[in-house]
C-alpha cells in the first residue's frame, strides 16, 4: 500500500478515515493528536482508557488490523485506512459476551477493571495466534500490560477460563 | 451454561434459599466493565468544558523571585491562566486536620506563590480549549527561581542547621511525640537480653492505574459547583471545597452566623445532623493536640471560624459525584491541592474545568508512602519469652501534610498497633516526623504497615540471637485466646477475633520442613539460595468499640457508617451507600446482602453510591478496610428494618401474622404458603395510594452503624518462600500462603482478589518499587520506565486459607483489603534473610542489593 | 502528557522523504514506528518543527536476502522481522533479541532500523548490529553511503547518522551453519530495557572458536565489543573454563555507570555472568554442548 503523500502544517487538521468496530469514521485531526484520544475524544469509546501515556501500563491496547498496539504511542493519523477494534467491538452484535469477555467475568478478574481494555485486547489476540496457550504462556504475553488491583492470577484464569469457553464452543 | 465448563451463581441467577451471602456471586460491575461502558471521570468531557493544566516546579526547593505569564495567556486557544497568588487569593490555606501533642502542621494552599517544595509543586495554572494547548501554555510561562538547599533524606530532615521547609518548624522536624505503656525502664532492666536493629523502608507510592481527575461543573444560574472526582471520600471533599473556597471576604464568624437567620437555616442538614451526634465526642476530643498547634502557628483560627462546618451555608457546598473509580489504595482519600485549585477557578470564571492527572504528575505528587525508619529494642529472656519493646520512630512525610490524613495518623497508629499480636510488658514509641522536598506521603494501603515490617523482621532477628526457629517463637508469644488479656496493652479490647494464633498455627502445619530442607539443597546446588519467611498481624478492621478511643480520644466519631434503604413507588428496592468503592465491588457485596434480607434477586436491588445529593453524609468514604464489616453492615440493619415494615403492611394485606412472613424470590407469604403471596411492588402500591406517593420512596430508612461486639480484628499470617539467583540476583517466589480471618466471607472470589492484589504490592515493595529521589531531591523514577509495578511474570499465584471465625455478631464481616500489603514485606524479607543466612535491615531489595547482602558483590 | 504541535509530512516515496530531510534538517524527525519518538514528544522531551513520517514509502518495507545476506528495510517491524522465516534463518541472532524488545504490542509498531537509529545504549539491537557486523545503509538527499556498525553508534541516542538522512536499511552478512548466536540479558522486569545484555557470536571449525564477537549493551553509552574477552576464546576450544576465563575478563574491562536499576558492580556482575551464558548458548547451538 502507497498511501499518497499528506503534508500538514502547525494548527491544521487531516482527515483520517478508519473502521472502528466494523463502522467507517472519518475525523478530522490535527497531526498531534494521539489515536488514544480520537478513539475517546472523537469517536466517543471510552472503553479505551489511559494509564501512563508512555507505552508501559498496556490499558490503552487496541487491535489495529486485528494486531494490538498502544493506541497511546500513534498518531491519529497514523492509523488512516487501517481497522480498529476496542473493547466495546468485542461483543456479538446480540449483546453475548466475547468468549475473552465471558472467561473474565466468570473468573473475576478484574477489581477497579481501569486496566481490563488492555488485558482484553490482548487475550483477544493471543488466543486468535495460539488457542491453547500454557499458563507460562499467558502470563508472558499478558506481561505488556499492568494491573495494581489483582495480582494478575484473576486475569491469567480468565483467559483460561475463556480457552475452555471456545473450546466448548467448537 | 455452556457445557464443558463451570461457572457459578451469577447475579442474574436467582439463588434464593442458600442466600448470596457467603457464594462466590460474579461481579455486576463487571457487566458494564468488561464492554468498555465503564463510567470513569476522564470518559466525561461536558460540552464547553475547559482542559486545566498546571505548570510545575522543576526543581525540589527554590524561591518563586517572578513570574510572567503573559505569553501563555495570549496563546489562541487559552482561556484563562491563574498563577499561584491569584488562586490563593481566592481560597483559604488547607488546615491542619489530624492534631496531637508534640505535633505541628504547617497550613499550605493550593497553589505555591512564593517557594516551591518538590518537584512538582504547582506554581500555574492554565484553562485552555484542549489539554494539548493547555500544555502549549506551561511551556510559555517564565518563571525565576532562586535555588534553596533542599533536605532530601532523613538524615537531613534531622539535621537541624539545613534551610527549612516551614518557617515556623524546629529545623524541618514537625512531630516529636512519646508514647509510653507498661513500666519500659523495669522491662528492660528485668529482661535477660535487649537486641537492637535499625530498619529502614524507602519511599513508594501507590500507583492506582487511573490517575486523579476533577471535572468541575458551574451552574450558570446559581454559580452551584458539581465536581465528578475520582474521590474516595466524596463528603469530605464537599466539605472540604466549600470550606476552602469560601474566602469572599465576608467574615464568618459564630456571632454572624447567629444573628443571620437565613444561614442558619441553610444550614446543611447533614452537617448538622454529624455535629450533634457527634457533640459529646467533639467534646471529649483532647485538647493537647490544638495546644502544640497553636504553640507554633495561630492562623489556624483565623481560618477556623471560616471553615467551621456550621457557619457554612447549603449554597456554599458543592455537589460531589464520584463514579468509577481506578484504584487508590489511598490515594484519593486526600483532597488534592488541584481538587481545590480547580474549583476556584471553576468558581471565578463560571466555566466547567476538567483536569485529568497525567502520569507524571502522579508520580511526582500523586501520592508517596512508607519512607520510614525504625530503631528497635526488644527485651527477651533467653527463653524466648518476649518482655518489652522501644521503638525510635521517624516518617518522611515529603513536603506538604496530606489533608485530611498526614503522617501523624500513622504515629497514632503505630502507637496502638507496634506490639501487634504478642504478649509484650511495656512498650514505649518515640515518633518523629519530618519535613523533607519529595511528594507529599499519603496514606497507601494499611497505611501503618510498615510496624509489621519492622517487629516481624525483628522477631526473627531475635531468634536467630537465641538460636530458637522463627516459627516457633511467634508461636510462643502470640496472644492465644486461652491465655488472652481483656485488651491490648495500648488499649483496644479483645476477642475470639484476635485470632493470629489460629491463622499462625494453621500456617506452620502448612509448611513441610522436611520438603524445605530438600528444596533448600536443590536451590544451593543449582546456584541458587532459597529461603522461607513468616509474618503475622492484625488489623482492627474495624476495630473494637474502644479502637479509635485508643488512637485519639474523640476520634471514634469517624467510625461509625450511615446507610439508607428506600423501597420505591413502584416496588423498586434502593439502597444508599456513604463509601466510595473504587475496585472493591460494593455494588455487587452490598446486593449480596441486601438481597439476602429482603428476600429478593440481586438484579432487584440497586446501590446508590458516590453523589453527595443521594447518600448520607460521611467524614470518610471507602477506606481502612471498612466496606466489608461497616459498609456491608449498615446495609444489612436497614435492609433487615424496611423488610419489618414492608413484612407487616404485607401481612396486613394477607391477613397474617408479621411473625409469620417469609420472603423468597420476592414473594411475601406465610411461611409455607407461597401461593398467596403478593410481591414488593403490590405493597408498595397500597403505600403509595393511601399515602398519595406517586413517585419516590413510600419505605426509608436511614441508619448508622458501628459494627458490633467486642472485637472486630481481621488476622492473618503470611508465608513466603523465595528463591534468589546468586549469579544475578534474580527473585523468584515459589510459594506464596496467606492463612487469613476475615470472620463469614461475603464473597469469595472478591475476598481472594483483596489478599492478592495486596500481596502484589508487598511484593513489587520489596523487589520491584523504589521511589526514588536523588541527593538533591529530584526524582529519579518520574515514569513507568523507571517506577517498575511488577508484572504477571513478576507476580506468582497465591494460595489463601480461610479460617472465618464466627462471633455472636450481627454483621461479623471483617476488613480484608489492608492486610494483604501489611504482610507481605514482612515475610519476603524474612525470607530473603533466610536464604542469605544474613538480617536484612532495609524493605526493598533489588537484585543488586540481594548480592551485595550475599557478598556475591562489592557495595 | 500530550505532543507538542509539528508539521506533519507523509511522503509515498523515498525521494519526497529525503527532499523534506534535505529542507528541515535539523529541525525535522523521522517518524518510524513512534515506539521511542512519540514518549519523548508526549513528555515534551523533545520538540521537532517537522515530523517526516515513513510509513507509507513501500521502498522501505523489504525483508530480503542477497548472496545470503539479510536486508531489512527501515519500515520492518519488529514483529515482523520476529515472525518471518527467512530473518530466523538468515540472522538468528536477530531474531534471538527479538522476544527481548519491549512487550508485543511494542513490538508490533516499532522498527528494527528505528531501534538502531534511536541507539538507546540499553537496547538489543544495536549490539547485534555490532557482534554481526551489519551495514547500515544511509540515504540523503545528494546521496547514499554505507555505515559500518563499528562505526555508527557514537554516544547515547547518538549516531553517524545526519539529521538530513534517512537510514533505509540494515544487512547482516550471511549466517553460517558453523555459526552460532545468542542475546541473553538481565531486566527488571520482563520486557524491560536490559541491566546488562549480550549479543555474542562464535564461529566454529574443527571443534576450535575462529571467531567471537561479545557485544554488551545497558554497559556504556553505547553497545561495546570486549576484544579482550573475544580474543581469549579464539583459537581455543569451548569449555566451561574457557568461558569463565573469558567472563572474568568481561568483568574487569567494563566500567559502566550506577544507576537506580543497578549498581556498576553489578552490571560487571551480570556482564560475566551472561558472558557464560551466552558462550555457552551459542556452542550449544552448533551442537557442542558445554
Ligand atoms: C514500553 C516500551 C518498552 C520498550 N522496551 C524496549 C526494549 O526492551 N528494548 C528495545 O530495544 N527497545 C524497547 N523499546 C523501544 C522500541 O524498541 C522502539 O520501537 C525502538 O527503540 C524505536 O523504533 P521505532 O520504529 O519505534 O522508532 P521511532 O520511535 O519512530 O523513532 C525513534 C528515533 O529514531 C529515529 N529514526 C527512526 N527511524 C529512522 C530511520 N529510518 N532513519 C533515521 N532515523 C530514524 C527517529 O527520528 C527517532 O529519533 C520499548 C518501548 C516502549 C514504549
Ligand atoms: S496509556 Fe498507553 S500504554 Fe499506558
Ligand atoms: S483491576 Fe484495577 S488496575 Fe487492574
Amino acid at each position: 500500500m502507497n498511501l499518497p503523500s499528506i503534508r500538514a502544517a502547525i494548527g491544521e487538521t487531516i482527515s483520517v478515515t478508519t473502521t472502528i468496530n466494523g463502522a467507517s469514521r472519518r475525523f478530522d485531526v490535527e497531526p498531534r493528536r494521539s489515536l488514544a484520544d480520537v478513539i475517546r475524544d472523537e469517536a466517543g469509546l471510552t472503553g479505551t482508557h489511559l494509564g501512563c501515556e508512555h507505552g508501559v501500563c498496556g490499558a490503552c491496547t487496541v487491535l489495529l488490523d486485528g494486531e494490538p498496539v498502544r493506541s497511546c504511542l500513534m498518531l491519529a493519523v497514523q492509523a488512516d485506512g487501517t481497522e480498529i477494534t476496542t473493547i466495546e467491538g468485542l461483543a456479538n452484535a446480540d449483546g453475548s459476551l466475547h468468549p475473552i469477555q465471558q472467561g473474565m467475568y466468570d473468573a473475576m478478574s478484574f477489581q477497579c477493571a481501569f486496566c481490563s481494555p488492555g488485558f482484553l485486547m490482548s487475550a483477544v489476540a493471543l488466543l486468535r495466534d495460539n488457542p491453547n496457550p500454557s499458563t507460562n504462556e499467558i502470563r508472558e504475553e499478558l506481561s505488556g500490560n499492568l494491573c495494581r488491583c489483582t495480582g494478575y492470577q484473576s486475569i491469567v484464569e480468565g483467559v483460561e477460563t475463556a480457552v475452555r469457553i471456545m473450546g466448548a464452543q467448537q | 451454561m455452556t457445557p464443558g465448563y463451570e461457572t457459578g451463581p451469577t447475579s442474574d441467577r436467582q439463588t434464593s434459599g442458600l442466600g448470596f451471602v457467603g457464594q462466590r456471586v460474579k461481579r455486576v460491575e463487571d457487566e458494564r466493565f468488561l464492554i468498555g461502558k465503564g463510567n470513569f471521570v476522564a470518559d466525561l468531557t461536558p460540552d464547553g468544558v475547559h482542559h486545566a493544566a498546571f505548570l510545575r516546579s522543576p526543581f525540589a526547593h527554590a524561591r518563586i523571585l517572578s513570574i510572567d505569564v503573559t505569553a501563555a495567556a495570549a496563546l489562541p486557544g487559552v482561556t484563562r491562566v491563574f498563577t499561584a497568588a491569584e488562586l490563593n487569593a481566592l481560597t483559604n490555606p488547607i488546615p491542619p486536620f489530624f492534631m496531637a501533642d508534640g505535633v505541628y502542621t504547617p497550613l499550605y494552599s493550593c497553589m505555591s506563590e512564593d517557594k516551591v517544595r518538590h518537584m512538582g509543586d504547582p506554581v500555574a495554572l492554565v484553562l485552555a480549549e484542549s489539554r494539548y494547548v493547555a500544555e502549549d501554555a506551561l511551556e510559555l510561562i517564565e518563571v525565576d527561581y532562586e535555588d534553596l538547599q533542599p533536605t532530601a533524606t532523613i538524615d537531613q530532615g534531622l539535621d537541624t542547621s539545613r534551610e527549612q521547609l516551614w518557617e515556623l518548624a524546629d529545623g524541618n522536624v514537625l512531630a516529636d511525640t512519646s508514647f509510653e505503656f507498661g513500666d519500659v525502664d523495669k522491662t528492660f532492666a528485668d529482661a535477660d537480653r535487649i537486641i537492637t536493629r535499625t530498619f529502614e523502608c524507602p519511599r513508594q507510592t501507590n500507583q492506582p492505574m487511573e490517575t486523579r481527575g476533577c471535572i468541575v461543573l458551574v451552574d450558570p444560574d446559581s454559580g452551584h459547583l458539581e465536581l465528578h472526582n475520582t474521590s474516595q471520600a466524596p463528603h469530605f471533599l464537599k466539605w472540604a471545597i466549600a470550606a476552602l473556597l469560601v474566602n469572599d471576604g465576608a467574615v464568618r464568624n459564630l456571632s454572624t452566623f447567629l444573628r443571620n437567620k437565613e444561614r442558619r437555616k441553610a444550614f446543611s442538614s447533614a452537617s448538622k445532623e454529624f455535629l450533634k451526634t457527634n457533640i459529646d465526642k467533639l467534646k471529649s476530643s483532647d485538647p493537647a493536640g490544638q495546644k502544640a498547634q497553636l504553640s507554633k502557628d495561630k492562623s489556624m483560627l483565623r481560618h477556623q471560624a471560616r471553615m467551621a462546618m456550621g457557619l457554612l451555608a447549603a449554597e456554599d457546598y458543592p455537589t460531589v459525584k464520584a463514579g468509577d473509580i481506578g484504584g487508590a489504595f489511598g490515594s484519593k482519600g486526600s483532597v488534592a491541592r488541584e481538587d481545590i485549585a480547580v474549583a476556584a477557578a471553576a468558581k471565578a470564571t463560571g466555566l466547567s474545568v476538567k483536569w485529568i492527572e497525567d502520569r507524571v504528575e502522579n508520580l511526582l505528587d500523586g501520592g508517596q508512602a512508607r519512607e520510614e525508619r525504625f530503631t528497635v529494642s526488644m527485651a527477651v529472656d533467653e527463653d524466648g519469652t518476649f518482655r518489652g519493646l522501644k521503638v525510635d520512630a521517624v516518617l518522611d512525610q515529603g513536603a506538604y501534610p496530606a489533608f485530611p490524613i498526614s503522617g501523624v495518623a500513622t504515629l497514632l497508629f503505630w502507637k496502638v498497633y507496634m506490639p501487634g499480636p504478642y504478649d509484650f510488658g511495656a512498650f514505649q514509641l518515640n515518633g518523629k516526623i519530618v519535613a523533607t522536598n519529595k511528594g507529599k506521603v499519603v496514606p497507601y494501603r494499611g497505611p501503618w504497615a510498615n510496624e509489621t515490617f519492622m517487629r516481624e523482621r525483628m522477631i526473627d532477628v531475635v531468634a536467630a540471637e537465641l538460636g530458637m526457629d522463627p516459627g516457633e517463637l511467634r508461636a510462643k508469644n502470640v496472644l492465644r485466646e486461652e491465655t488472652m488479656p481483656a485488651a491490648l496493652l495500648t488499649g483496644p479490647t479483645l476477642d475470639e477475633t484476635m485470632s493470629v494464633a489460629k491463622t499462625l498455627d494453621h500456617a506452620l502445619s502448612l509448611i513441610d520442613n522436611d520438603q524445605l530442607a530438600r528444596d533448600k539443597a536443590a536451590a544451593r546446588e543449582r546456584g541458587h539460595r532459597l529461603g522461607l519467611g513468616i509474618a503475622s498481624y492484625h488489623e482492627a478492621a474495624p476495630g473494637p468499640p474502644n479502637f479509635f478511643e485508643s488512637i485519639q480520644p474523640g476520634s471514634d466519631m469517624f467510625l461509625y457508617e450511615d446507610g439508607r434503604a428506600e423501597i420505591q413507588a413502584d416496588g423498586r428496592i434502593v439502597m444508599y451507600t456513604s463509601q466510595s468503592p473504587h475496585g472493591q465491588s460494593h455494588q455487587t457485596t452490598y446486593k449480596q446482602v441486601a438481597a439476602d434480607e429482603f428476600g429478593v434477586s440481586m438484579d432487584d436491588v440497586e446501590i446508590v453510591w458516590g453523589d453527595t445529593d443521594r447518600t448520607q453524609f460521611s467524614f470518610l468514604g471507602t477506606g481502612g478496610s471498612r466496606g466489608g464489616p461497616l459498609g456491608a453492615g449498615v446495609m444489612r440493619v436497614t435492609a433487615r428494618e424496611l423488610r419489618r415494615q414492608v413484612a407487616a403492611v404485607a401481612a396486613d394485606m394477607i391477613e397474617a401474622s408479621p411473625d409469620d412472613i417469609e420472603i423468597v424470590d420476592g414473594n411475601i407469604h406465610v411461611a409455607g404458603v407461597p401461593s398467596r403471596g403478593i410481591g414488593y411492588r403490590a405493597v408498595a402500591a397500597k403505600v403509595a395510594r393511601e399515602t398519595g406517593i406517586a413517585d419516590g420512596p413510600v419505605f426509608a430508612e436511614s441508619m448508622k452503624y458501628e459494627g458490633v461486639g467486642n472485637g472486630g480484628w481481621s488476622t492473618a499470617t503470611h508465608v513466603a518462600w523465595v528463591d534468589i539467583d546468586l549469579e544475578t540476583g534474580m527473585v523468584e517466589i515459589p510459594r506464596y500462603l496467606v492463612v487469613e480471618d476475615c470472620g463469614p466471607i461475603i464473597n469469595p472470589g472478591i475476598v481472594d482478589g483483596q489478599v492478592r492484589g495486596g500481596v502484589a504490592q508487598g511484593i513489587g515493595a520489596v523487589f520491584y518499587e523504589r521511589h526514588h529521589y536523588d541527593d538533591d531531591a529530584n526524582l529519579q523514577s518520574g515514569t513507568y520506565m523507571d517506577y517498575l509495578i511488577p508484572t504477571s511474570m513478576e507476580i506468582p499465584d497465591i494460595e489463601i486459607e480461610h479460617l472465618e471465625t464466627l462471633t455472636a455478631g450481627e454483621n461479623d464481616a471483617r476488613g480484608v483489603g489492608e492486610g494483604g500489603m501489611i504482610g507481605a514485606p514482612a515475610a519476603l524479607t524474612n525470607a530473603v534473610s533466610d536464604a542469605l543466612g544474613v538480617q536484612v535491615l532495609e524493605q526493598y531489595l533489588p537484585p543488586h542489593r540481594l548480592l551485595e547482602l550475599a557478598g556475591v558483590i562489592e557495595r | 502528557m500530550k505532543n507538542p504541535p509539528f508539521n506533519y509530512h507523509r511522503p509515498a516515496t523515498l525521494t519526497e522523504a529525503l527532499d523534506l530531510l534535505a529542507a528541515h534538517g535539523d529541525d525535522a524527525k523521522v517518524l518510524a514506528g513512534g515506539q521511542s519518538l512519540l514518549p519523548v514528544m508526549a513528555l515534551r522531551l523533545g520538540r521537532p518543527d517537522h515530523v517526516v513520517d515513513i510509513a507509507a514509502i513501500d521502498e522501505l518495507k523489504h525483508i530480503a536476502t542477497a548472496s545470503g545476506a539479510l536486508s531489512l528495510g527501515a519500515m520492518v517491524r519488529h514483529a515482523q522481522a520476529e515472525t518471518s522465516p527467512m530473518v530466523a534463518e538468515h540472522a538468528p541472532v536477530v531474531a534471538a533479541a527479538l522476544p527481548h524488545v519491549g512487550h508485543r504490542a511494542i513490538r508490533n509498531r516499532g522498527t528494527v532500523v528505528g531501534s538502531i537509529a534511536h541507539a538507546d545504549a540499553a537496547a538489543e539491537m544495536p549490539a547485534v548490529c555490532l557482534t554481526l557486523g551489519a551495514t547500515l545503509h544511509l540515504a540523503s538527499a545528494t546521496g547514499t553511503r554505507e555505515i559500518a556498525a563499528a562505526d555508527f553508534f557514537l554516544g547515547f541516542f547518538t549516531t553517524a547518522a545526519l539529521p538530513e538522512e534517512l537510514v533505509t536499511s540494515v544487512t547482516f552478512p550471511p549466517w553460517s551453519a558453523t555459526s552460532g548466536g545468542a542475546v541473553v540479558e538481565i531486566s527488571r522486569r520482563h520486557g524491560d530495557y536490559a541491566m546488562c545484555g549480550l549479543a555474542c557470536a562464535i564461529d566454529v571449525a574443527d571443534g576450535v572458536i575462529e571467531s567471537a564477537a561479545l557485544s554488551f549493551f545497558g554497559v556504556a553509552s553505547t553497545p561495546i565489543r570486549v576484544a579482550e574477552a573475544e580474543a581469549i576464546v579464539v583459537g581455543q576450544r569451548p569449555s566451561p573454563a574457557l568461558f569463565a576465563q573469558a567472563a572474568e575478563v568481561v568483568a574487569d574491562v567494563l566500567s559502566p555507570d550506577s544507576d537506580i536499576h543497578a549498581t556498576a558492580n553489578h552490571r560487571r556482575q551480570i556482564a560475566a555472568v551472561l558472558t557464560r551464558r551466552g558462550l555457552a548458548q551459542s556452542a550449544d547451538q552448533i551442537g557442542i554442548p558445554v
